[in-house]
């Protein structure tokens, strides 16, 4: 026993071998840069991300195709076939097909949206900073009127005066979001007018798309980057509640609020129409957030 | 030095209306940043510019840019007006004009590698091609004694020096034949400042462009310049060769500025110390704007303002009691 | 501070002037609404007959001229469809509205502002993370999924709920219920970081440091401090009050101003669509202008200011 002991004792300050602390400092390191929820987060987005590119090869069914005999088929784990994965619909079209189809309508749109917002915000943003006075007033006000109301009932407001057609639904969407952007590229524009490197390539004698294209924009992209993420969520939310209330996609086209709205009908028979894009919903917004507060805690601090 | 002048600044004046208190309508005064100033430079010459922050010296030299726009007076470079409007006359001066920061930090993207920052007036202006371009710019490294491999790095993996060096580069691409430094070296270790000397002193013998060198240090004035004009309150108040304005300054600010430089020769020497602080230039007192904070004001120097007048050999001076010693009417007294 | 409530009040009214010009730019926009309404076969008399009724046809500045002095004197133009007056049709929903979201109002208070001041006093304790990751879900998690889950649990699988309509009192439960959650995960997570920014301020360290007990440090210095931001987000729901529910109330069937715009967007009952906008646009300008004149009465900075102009 004492030998046991005593050989115990030695043991414990003898270092463990380099290569074993190497391995595991090199693991934690790597899960602190990389947390596991952030891990998972970009996991799941790169999964939607192939499955909107691949929708077309990897869908087992038409997602229009009806069956009217196989309706309203309850998916694998609750009992059902492998005929459909996710089970059929009240027409018998494949909820499994149908969800892919979503996805990449829902990812499409938000997508577009958060780019068209951007590139509307940016383009405000800047301009407000360059020519100040009533372009600048102009565009303040716009911001206030965009803050100051829901953004649903403007959109609710348009959809009802200019009718549905996906084009405008898409550039509505793009409508959201925008304000944000404007007003942190037009600050940011306008401090990087007041430092010193924008305003040294001006005395250069370079134009303002110089200026703001090669110099301004690149400095603040971080930021802008970070606030995207941020809006891409709201902008699924939003198709997805649209949608739901049936005044956003319209069939024969499919969104995954598009098929929440419709499954709701048959809740209580079969609620597996309606569960799977609302699942894909939540962990689709939660990832990107996820990814949204990590990028910016780790790009940009200042932001909020 | 006979030549025409390259630069011609005659009776220069930039104000900014100023709300004297917060509220909406309140009575707004005007702040006088530069008040009638006038120099010639010539090409090849260093002017130097002195006096404490805020007498207007950085809004001269953006003036005399056409980076902002004068209230009144005129500026004549190479024969042509120089106007603050961003149109295409004003471009092209840029070829001929160029200015060097006093936080070279600042004045560079921190996201650009040095070399295309220092290439990017050949861009703006189309200059030779993609090949000719580089040449130029290493070349100009080589000048300014950056080695090549330091192209590529970013402003922040470069030292304080190096920097001001790469903006010295970038403002020499376009071959210009005058470089407003402003501040050139107060941002830089007291190591690097004559390194940065020499080299612009080198450099104005290779290319032969003409400065104008501001600086609230009048011993640094004093190394580079050829000329050198004094400004208090948005006025020249003395200006001739430095040789001559430091052995026996004749303004009476100019006679407390030099005191204060430290030197050898002046241990024992007893220091001008002037009381109280510049005005605010909002509100600039009447006659000369020296007169409260001068030992030699009379009556006289509180009601009419001195114009600048010449004074001995290539020497010009505003003041009504030009060589009259402060040390020695304080002997006197 | 007088200047600084005209400035805002000059400002609210200018953004609803603003909605005004763009509903009815819109509206003149959109085309022909007789062409919309009545059917493709109507004889032209009676098109022609809708357009004189409804004032289709004069030209657009007198449209503009007529349109502002109808909304003055409260004529928010009839329902295209049975011809009501847009303004009672809205006006009738509005209680039913209301009694949704004046208790979900509550309820998000009730629950957020505590939640998030706990959460900040016993940082990174357990509590605090389930209350922000509770209140993250009720940020990605939409509505219209957190109220069909409610209904599939409470009035499918359980049956203690109904699932839809406002019969009685336990109708209104569910949708109280899923209205209150999201909005206390929003105002639970600003209250939160409203206090951790305070208690991080050097003046907490300073009274703690002077000896001021913890508990009194935090009544007497971070809650007025941290309130500041909290009133904001809060302020900004009173003015979603009417139209926050929207989606909420066509879950379950609720018919309140929200279910009334979804339902004239439908038909494009442009008249009623409008009413809403007004009433909500009126609605956020004022909560906003409201929430901004707290913010100058609280604020000691604006209060000073007015102090030292008056001496």
């Amino acid at each position: 026993m004492p030998s046991d002991l005593q050989q115990r004792r030695d043991a414990e300050p003898r270092p463990l071998p380099e290569s074993i602390t190497h391995r595991r400092s090199a693991v934690r390191r790597f899960f602190d840069a990389w947390p596991p929820m952030v891990l998972m987060a970009i996991a799941w987005l790169t999964l939607m991300l192939i499955i909107a590119l691949a929708a077309d090869y990897i869908r087992p069914y038409d997602f229009k195709a009806l069956d009217l005999r196989g309706r309203l088929q309850p998916p694998v784990f609750m009992g059902g076939s492998w005929r459909h994965i996710l089970g059929s619909d009240e027409l018998g079209r494949d909820v499994l097909s149908r969800l892919i189809e979503s996805i990449r309508v829902s990812l499409l749109i938000a997508l577009a949206s958060t780019l068209i917002a951007a590139v509307v915000g940016v383009l405000l943003g800047f301009a407000a900073a360059h020519f100040r006075g009533i372009v600048e007033q102009l565009v303040q006000v716009l911001i206030d009127l965009q803050a100051s109301m829901p953004f649903l009932i403007i959109a609710l407001a348009v959809l009802a005066f200019f009718g549905n057609s996906l084009m405008l639904f898409v550039l509505l969407m793009g409508l959201h979001g925008w304000e944000r952007i404007a007003r942190i590229s037009r600050g940011l524009a306008i401090s990087a007018n007041e430092q010193g490197y924008a305003s040294a390539v001006r005395d250069l004698g370079a134009g303002p798309w110089r200026i703001y294209g090669r110099h301004i924009l690149p400095n603040i992209a971080a930021t802008l980057i970070v606030s995207m993420t941020l809006n891409f969520p709201e902008v699924i939310l939003l198709e997805s509640g649209l949608s739901f209330l049936g005044l956003g996609v319209q069939p024969p086209l499919t969104s995954l609020g598009n098929m929440v709205g419709y499954g709701r009908e048959y809740m209580q028979t079969a609620a597996w129409i309606l569960l799977a894009p609302a699942v894909v919903i939540i962990v689709t917004t939660l990832s990107v957030s996820i990814l949204g507060d990590w990028l910016r805690d780790r790009l940009d601090p200042t932001l909020r | 030095m006979t030549s025409a002048p390259l630069i011609s600044v005659s009776e220069l004046r930039r104000t900014y209306k100023v709300k004297t208190t917060g509220g909406w309508f309140s009575p707004t005064a005007e702040l006088k940043a530069v008040d009638g100033v006038s120099f010639d430079i010539r090409p090849g010459e260093t002017l130097g510019l002195v006096g404490e922050s805020g007498c207007g010296k950085s809004t001269t030299a953006k003036l005399v840019l056409g980076l902002i726009p004068a209230t009144s007076g005129k500026v004549v470079f190479e024969g042509k007006p120089v106007a603050a409007d961003s149109k295409r006359a004003w471009r092209e001066q840029r070829r001929r004009m160029q200015m060097v920061y006093q936080d070279p930090l600042g004045a560079l993207d921190r996201r650009l590698p040095v070399g295309a920052q220092a290439m990017e007036p050949l861009d703006i202006f189309g200059e030779g091609t993609k090949a000719e371009r580089r040449d130029r710019m290493l070349a100009l490294f080589d000048a300014v004694g950056l080695p090549r491999t330091s192209v590529d790095r970013y402003p922040h993996e470069l030292s304080g020096g190096q920097r001001q060096r790469v903006v010295l580069a970038r403002a020499l691409m376009l071959r210009p034949s005058l470089l407003v430094c402003d501040e050139p070296i107060s941002a830089l270790d007291v190591s690097i400042q004559a390194q940065v000397i020499n080299l612009l002193k080198d450099l104005q013998e290779q290319l032969g462009v003409a400065y104008l060198f501001i600086s609230h240090d009048l011993k640094v004035v004093r190394h580079v310049s050829h000329r050198v004009a004094v400004m208090y309150l948005g006025r020249i108040v003395e200006s001739g060769r430095p040789e001559a304005i430091m052995r026996a300054p004749a303004h009476p600010y100019s006679q407390a500025l030099i005191s204060a430089v430290p030197s050898p020769r002046a241990r024992g020497k007893e220091r001008i110390v002037l009381e109280g602080d510049p005005p605010s230039p909002v509100d600039i007192p009447k006659g000369c704007a020296f007169h409260p904070r001068c030992p030699l004001a009379t009556d006289r120097c509180r009601s009419e303002a001195p114009e600048l007048r010449p004074f001995g050999e290539q020497r010009h001076v505003a003041c009504h009691r030009a060589g009259v010693s402060i040390t020695s009417a304080r002997g006197a007294a | 501070m007088l200047a600084y409530i005209a400035t805002r009040v000059g400002r609210a009214i200018f953004t609803i002037s603003l909605v005004l010009t763009f509903s009815f730019t819109i509206l003149a926009a959109t085309g022909d609404p007789a062409l919309l309404i009545m059917s493709v076969d109507a004889p032209p008399e009676a098109i022609e007959a809708f357009r004189e009724r409804y004032g289709l046809d004069a030209s657009v500045w007198q449209q503009y001229i007529g349109y502002l002095g109808n909304l003055l004197q409260g004529n928010f133009g009839q329902s295209l469809r049975d011809g009501r007056d847009a303004w009672d049709v809205v006006v009738e929903r509005i209680p039913l509205t209301l009694a949704l979201t004046v208790p979900a109002f509550l309820l998000k208070i009730g629950i957020g502002i505590p939640a998030g001041i706990y959460a900040a006093l016993h940082r990174n304790s357990f509590l605090d993370r389930l209350v922000m990751m509770i209140s993250v879900a009720g940020y990605t998690v939409p509505s219209f999924v957190l109220g069909l889950i409610l209904i599939l649990v409470f009035a499918v699988n359980l049956g203690v709920l109904p699932s839809g309509g406002q019969d009685t009192w336990r109708h209104a439960i569910l949708p109280i219920v899923t209205l209150g959650t999201a909005g206390a995960a929003i105002i639970a997570r600003y209250t939160r970081s409203a206090m951790l920014e305070v208690l991080g301020q050097p003046y907490i360290r300073t009274a703690r440091a002077k000896g001021v007990p913890w508990p009194k440090a935090v009544r007497r210095h971070a809650l007025p401090n941290a309130a500041i931001p909290t009133l904001t987000v809060v302020g900004l729901m009173v003015g979603s009050l009417i139209a926050g529910a929207v989606v909420v109330e066509s879950v379950f069937s609720w018919p309140g101003v929200g279910r009334l715009l979804i339902s004239a967007v439908a038909n494009r009952d442009l008249m009623i669509v409008q009413a809403i906008l007004l009433l909500v646009a009126v609605c956020m300008v004022t909560s906003n202008l409201l929430v901004d004149i707290a913010y100058g009465l609280i604020d000691p900075r604006l209060r000073g200011r007015s102090g030292s102009r008056k001496t």
